[in-house]
Parts: C-alpha cells; sequence; structure tokens
C-alpha cells in the first residue's frame, strides 16, 4: 500500500497530488504534460519534492527531513526507454539486478528469463535488441532487484499492436506469478483498462479521481479526460470473453462500439446482448450518449438523434445492449 | 640499428612518461567525475587548479613544485625524513613533474566521456538498488572506460616531450631524469650531436604519432560499442 502526498514547483509547472494505491495494479492515468511520470519520480526518490510524505507500508520515505535516497527504497522501475546498461549483455543486465537483491533472493534469473521469454537472446548485446525485446528485459531486471512496488512508465509506449497486446498481459500475468504491487503510467484508455484494478487520474498537476477502475473510471471527472471517441465503460474482462484464459482486467468498452436494441436483438453474431434499463442519456451536437445498466454493469452507446427518436429512448425504458467482442 | 645510449634514453622517456600516467591516473578520473556532475561549491576551484598547468609557463610549474617538493622545501624535507623520498633531480619527480603538466589533458579527456555517460543509466542503476559509489564502478567507470584509455594515451603521449617543467624541477641526468627532448636538447648542445639529435627527433615524432592514431581508434571503437 502506498500512500503519497506530492507537492512541488518547478518553472510555470506545479505539481500537487495526494493519493493511495492499494496492493493490486494502479493505474497512473491522466494526458500528456499531467506530470505523471514526476510522480514517478517522486516516489522513485529520483526528484526532490517541496512538501508532503510518500510511505510504502509503514515505511516512510520521503516526509519532512527525511529522504530516502533511491537505492534503499526498494522501488523498482522500468522506465519508457527501457534503459538497459549498453557495456553489458542481455545476462549483464540481469545478473547486475540479481546480485544487489537482498538474500534469499525471491526470484531466481531462470525463472524470470523463462517467464518473459529470454532464453534464446540471453547472450546478446543490448543494442541488438528489438523493442519489444527491451523492454522485456526492463521488466525482468526490475523485476530481479526484489522491489517492493514497481513502478512503470508507459513501458509499452515503444510498442504497437499485437506486441503491445502481449506485453501487457505479460505484465499482468507477472504481477499475478509474483505477486507484486505495481502503479503503471499510461494515456491509453486501453492499456489502463486491461491492465489496472484501481486508477489515479491526474490532470494539469492534480488529482480529478482515484479509486475502483470500474467505478472510477465512470465519473464525469474522469470521462471528461477523455477524447469523445475513447467515450465508454470499463468492463471486466470474463464478462465480455466469458472465459477465465485471458488475464485482463478489464475490457474498455467504447461507446461508439454498442449498438442499442429497443426489442430483444435476434439472429446477430455478437455473443455480448446485455438486457438493461436506460439510465440516462446526455444530448450531444448530433448525437446521444445513452448510459444502459445491465447485468454485466453500465454500459454507454452512442446513437444518432434520429435513432433516439425511432426507439424512443427515455430513461426507464427497457434496452439491450449489443457488444462485439471480437471488435474490443 | 638503435644504440645501448639511445635504449636508455627511450627507456628513460617511456618510464617516466608511464609512471606520471599510472600515478595520476586515479586522480584525473576523480576530479573529471566531479566536473562533470552538477554543480558543487568547491567546483570552480578545483576547475581552476586543474588547468593551471596549460596556462603557466613549464619553467614556472617545475620552479614550483622545486619550491614545495625541493629537499629545504617543507613537504620535500618532511617527504625525505619520513619516508626517504626524493624528488627534486629523481625519476620520480620527473614523472611528478610530467603528470602536473600532463593532468589537464587527461581531465578534459575524461570529463568529456563522463559527460557523454547518460545520466539516465546512473537513475536507472539506483532504482536497482546500486549505491553511488557502486553506480561509479560499475556503470560510469566502464562506460567511459574506451574514454579513460584514449585520455591515459595522449596524457603518455604528450608526457614523453614534457621539458621545461621536468628539466627545472629534475634536472638533466642522464639515465636517471633524461628523456627524449632534454637527450634531442643535450646532444644538440654537443659539437657532434647532430647525427643524435636528429635520430632522437624521429623517434620522438614516432611515438608521438603513434600515440595520436591509438587515441582516435580507441575513440572510433567508444563510439561503436556504444552507438546502439
Amino acid at each position: 500500500m502506498l500512500d503519497a502526498a506530492i507537492a512541488l514547483q518547478r518553472g510555470n509547472f506545479s505539481l500537487d497530488v495526494c493519493f493511495s494505491a492499494p496492493a493490486g495494479v494502479t493505474a497512473l492515468f491522466g494526458p500528456s504534460g499531467a506530470g505523471k511520470s514526476t510522480v514517478l519520480a517522486a516516489i522513485a526518490g529520483l526528484v526532490r519534492i517541496d512538501s508532503g510524505h510518500v510511505r510504502l507500508g509503514e515505511r516512510v520515505l520521503t516526509a519532512p527531513g527525511v529522504s530516502v535516497p533511491a537505492h534503499e527504497r526498494e522501488v523498482g522501475v522500468v522506465f519508457q526507454e527501457a534503459r538497459l546498461f549498453p557495456h553489458l549483455s542481455v545476462r549483464g543486465n540481469l545478473e547486475y539486478a540479481r546480485r544487489r537483491s537482498p538474500a534469499p533472493a525471491p526470484f531466481e534469473i531462470a525463472d524470470v528469463a523463462r517467464h518473459f521469454d529470454l532464453a534464446h537472446i540471453f547472450e546478446r548485446p543490448v543494442r541488438n535488441l528489438s523493442g519489444g525485446e527491451r523492454s522485456r528485459v526492463a521488466l525482468a531486471r526490475s523485476l530481479l532487484a526484489a522491489p517492493k512496488l514497481l513502478l512503470l512508465d508507459e513501458p509499452f509506449a515503444a510498442l504497437d499492436g499485437r506486441r503491445r497486446r502481449d506485453f501487457i498481459a505479460r505484465l499482468r500475468r507477472m504481477h499475478l506469478t509474483f505477486a507484486l504491487p505495481m502503479i503503471v503510467v499510461t494515456h491509453q484508455i486501453d492499456d489502463a483498462a486491461a491492465i489496472a484494478d484501481h486508477v489515479v487520474a491526474i490532470n494539469g498537476g492534480s488529482v480529478v479521481a482515484q479509486g475502483d477502475f470500474v467505478h472510477t473510471t465512470a465519473l464525469p471527472d474522469f470521462q471528461n479526460l477523455l477524447d469523445r471517441r475513447d467515450a465508454g465503460v470499463a468492463v471486466r474482462s470474463e464478462r465480455v470473453f466469458h472465459s477465465t484464459s485471458t488475464s485482463d482486467a478489464h475490457v474498455w468498452v467504447r461507446a461508439d462500439q454498442v449498438l442499442v436494441a429497443a426489442t430483444r436483438p435476434q439472429g446477430l453474431s455478437a455473443r455480448n446482448i446485455w438486457q438493461g434499463r436506460v439510465a440516462s442519456i446526455a444530448v450531444e451536437d448530433n448525437a446521444a450518449l445513452v448510459r444502459i445498466e445491465t447485468d454485466a454493469g453500465s454500459v454507454l452507446s452512442r446513437v444518432t438523434r434520429e435513432a433516439l427518436q425511432e426507439l424512443d429512448l427515455r430513461p426507464g425504458a427497457t434496452g439491450w445492449a449489443v457488444v462485439k467482442a471480437h471488435a474490443l | 640499428m638503435i644504440t645501448g645510449e639511445e635504449a636508455q634514453i627511450l627507456g628513460t622517456s617511456v618510464r617516466i612518461a608511464g609512471s606520471a600516467v599510472v600515478f595520476s591516473l586515479p586522480f584525473a578520473i576523480g576530479a573529471a567525475f566531479a566536473l562533470s556532475r552538477q554543480w558543487f561549491p568547491a567546483r570552480s576551484v578545483i576547475s581552476a587548479l586543474v588547468h593551471l598547468p596549460l596556462v603557466l609557463p613549464p619553467v614556472l610549474v617545475g620552479f614550483l613544485l622545486l619550491l614545495v617538493f625541493g629537499r629545504r622545501a617543507p613537504i620535500g624535507a618532511w617527504l625525505e625524513s619520513s619516508f626517504h623520498i626524493h624528488l627534486a633531480f629523481t625519476a620520480a619527480g620527473a614523472a611528478l613533474a610530467t603528470a602536473v603538466m600532463t593532468f589537464p589533458l587527461m581531465v578534459r579527456a575524461l570529463r568529456l566521456s563522463f559527460e557523454a555517460t547518460d545520466p539516465r543509466l546512473l537513475e536507472a542503476a539506483a532504482v536497482l538498488r546500486a549505491s553511488p559509489w557502486d553506480r561509479f564502478l560499475t556503470v560510469a567507470l566502464p562506460l567511459a572506460a574506451p574514454g579513460v584509455l584514449a585520455a591515459a594515451v595522449i596524457a603518455f603521449s604528450a608526457g614523453l616531450g614534457e621539458f621545461g617543467a621536468v628539466i627545472t624541477f629534475a634536472s638533466n641526468i642522464p639515465g636517471e631524469t633524461q628523456s627524449l627532448p632534454l637527450a634531442i636538447y643535450a646532444a644538440m648542445q654537443m659539437p657532434s650531436g647532430e647525427g643524435l639529435a636528429w635520430r632522437l627527433a624521429a623517434y620522438s615524432f614516432s611515438l608521438a604519432i603513434v600515440g595520436l592514431i591509438a587515441a582516435e581508434a580507441l575513440q572510433r571503437w567508444m563510439q561503436r560499442r556504444f552507438d546502439a
């Protein structure tokens, strides 16, 4: 459990945040320039703060008159650019961390290498690695130093598409396998939904919402941070995929990916057809956001004004939300 | 063929320049690393002291060394009575004078390579539980290794040619302090020494060229190794 109050001023930028991150994975979410990376650096002891405190469990890391140096914090960081040591091989990078972990080491190089699929690149110099390989080595290395908390600064920024989803799945499995609390900085709502149990939303240097992921992301203060096309809700992934084989925490279901039906739809290929009740309708320029409370949770759907009138949707009416899982 | 006398002169030169490099390198590394980090109170004082030999006349440096390390000077007398170390007019003194003169060159080369080291890698080491001293030894120094080698080669090459400070502080004693430039100077004073002077000049020239090429090659190697 991390408890942080961080205030600092750098030129025109001022940061004043106060939040807690329970065990599990917490997404530090917000637009670029919101101050997310600075928050991570302050928790890791890499920047000085003007006032506030950082506590990890019972241990005070930062407080007035106290500043535990970065190397004694037991807080690991996976940086955006991997920051592998160029004078060492993949093995050398991993051994660097393993040698400095306190005895008995909770993780062995062989286990971690297997978990991250590193055996075949073990002896390579790090400059010959692909972006995905670099990210995996950085993650494995941070784990081997046996941190009590792992901070990840947009670790998927260098990856795209399939590699990105693969990396997020690994990260989630790593969290479950090694029981390591994590704070992940991201500005992509899909990534945040897939990985996090909790969310702390930051904008303009302060916290605008925090708490349980599904509940917090539904708040207007959170939705205001999103682009119009990202408006949506988080749904537990097993509700969408009907299996526990996925390691993702949630799926971000965009309002544009959800159809609304006024009567039970028939003969559709979509597997997710949820019955519910229209809770609210927010009218936009030439469309409307319809919120339907279903058994699977609250769902948002964006419909045109014409459709709204034709279906005669109004609060309290029964409606069916159709979600095509494949599109997610 | 090389004569016994020439071999002795070359040997003296290599010994003096070599020990100057070996003994001053750790200090140069410390000074360069300190100067490459962010501002600290004594920074400008250290920087001025390090660079002083670049702007002072070498003879004056030799004279100042005599004032401090001469047999009747305070530190010189203390070294002699406590440790039986004689510096003035000895090979060790010639190495000291050479080290002082080549120190700024070495620090400048080292500082460039420490400044080229990505400070973010030191942060990465810190969050892997490496203490500041550990980070210096295992990240900063290995990454600067090619620069350290290049600095040593440059200082060695320059040290082979050190004249003013050496002749003032350590005199021109064959077999002890008479290095290449001092021997060339001595040969030129002799009526029949022109041939010897020419031959010594050729050795000196070749060593300098080899040194420069070696330093250049080491720098290229560094770039290849770390430009990922």
